[in-house]
């Protein structure tokens, strides 16, 4: 019979990897896990944009063109305004000040809100100009990349919403936030994305 | 209190840049030297995130290490272009 008691870490890792020896993991391993499978998947998005980008120098040339870059720049706003609400969220979390905590949490909520509203006029105003994934390459990577985006902008956003909910249980505190801390990293991972995606259908040419 | 000052500062440089980069973008041809700013400051974007907003400056070394890697590794490749 194992009567070991049940580590903190997954014991799936090399121990230069432990928190007493790398340093602490913000969140918890799982996120981690979640976050850099996520970075995974936008990594393929990205290759495929540089190995369509060579393929079709021309069409990639005139692509961002037919875009909205207005509404690109705004979406890219939101996000980082998200980002620092959040930031802002986990300091005073730390401060044990909860009513602020929460209202940075639904400050950056309204800012998921924001880009979902935005990212849908976006959408229906590219189908208005006659575009779609079949219109060239260029938009075939634009639409798998930023509707991929959005998915990710949509369940964090809900994911949100339930930690403003545990939140207002009692659940989070300034000893034990690591609930909160794990949506934070996750959120401004789905930022970092979006700091990758924008130049690259957006400003690039 | 000063690090509330900071994470203000940090937020209006990332949109200052994200308002430069579009302005490049808009107004001047897409020259090898346009990609390589944008390259550039979308590293220093992707840094900044990490470090200051993901607060892992002085977190867990090797998430920190792999998460810069990527904000460098694909800037990159916008510079990579250029030789295309």
């Amino acid at each position: 019979m194992n009567n070991k008691i049940p580590s903190k870490s997954l014991g799936i890792f090399p121990r230069s990897w432990s928190e007493e020896q790398a340093g602490r993991i913000p969140g918890n391993i799982p996120i981690w896990v979640g976050i850099l499978s996520e970075l995974t998947e936008f990594a393929i998005f990205f290759v495929a944009y540089f190995i369509a980008k060579y393929n079709y120098p021309e069409v990639f040339a005139t692509g961002p063109q037919g875009l909205s870059t207005s509404l690109g720049v705004a979406n890219t706003i939101i996000l980082l305004s998200s980002s620092y609400f959040m930031a802002k969220a986990m300091m005073n979390i730390r401060l044990d000040n909860r009513i602020k905590c929460e209202r940075y949490l639904w400050l950056a909520v309204s800012c998921g809100a924001f880009y979902l509203i935005i990212k849908t006029w976006e959408f229906y105003w590219n189908n208005l100009q006659g575009l779609s994934t079949s219109t060239n390459e260029f938009y075939t990577v634009y639409y798998y990349m930023t509707f991929n985006h959005f998915l990710h902008v949509g369940w964090a956003s809900c994911a949100i919403l339930w930690v403003i909910f545990r939140l207002r249980a009692g659940e989070y505190s300034a000893a034990e936030y690591s609930g909160l801390e794990a949506l934070a990293v996750y959120w401004h991972m789905i930022d970092l994305m979006w700091i990758l995606i924008f130049p690259l259908l957006y400003v690039l040419r | 209190m000063k690090k509330f000052k900071k994470l203000e500062w940090f937020w209006a440089v990332l949109i200052f840049i994200t308002l430069f980069n579009t302005f490049l973008g808009e107004q001047f041809e897409s020259t090898a030297l346009v990609s390589i700013i944008v390259a550039l400051t979308v590293m220093y974007k992707g840094i900044t995130v990490i470090d200051h907003f993901m607060e892992l400056k002085h977190a867990n070394r090797n998430l920190r290490w792999l998460m810069r890697m990527y904000l460098i590794l694909f800037p990159s490749l916008i510079i990579a272009t250029v030789f295309f």
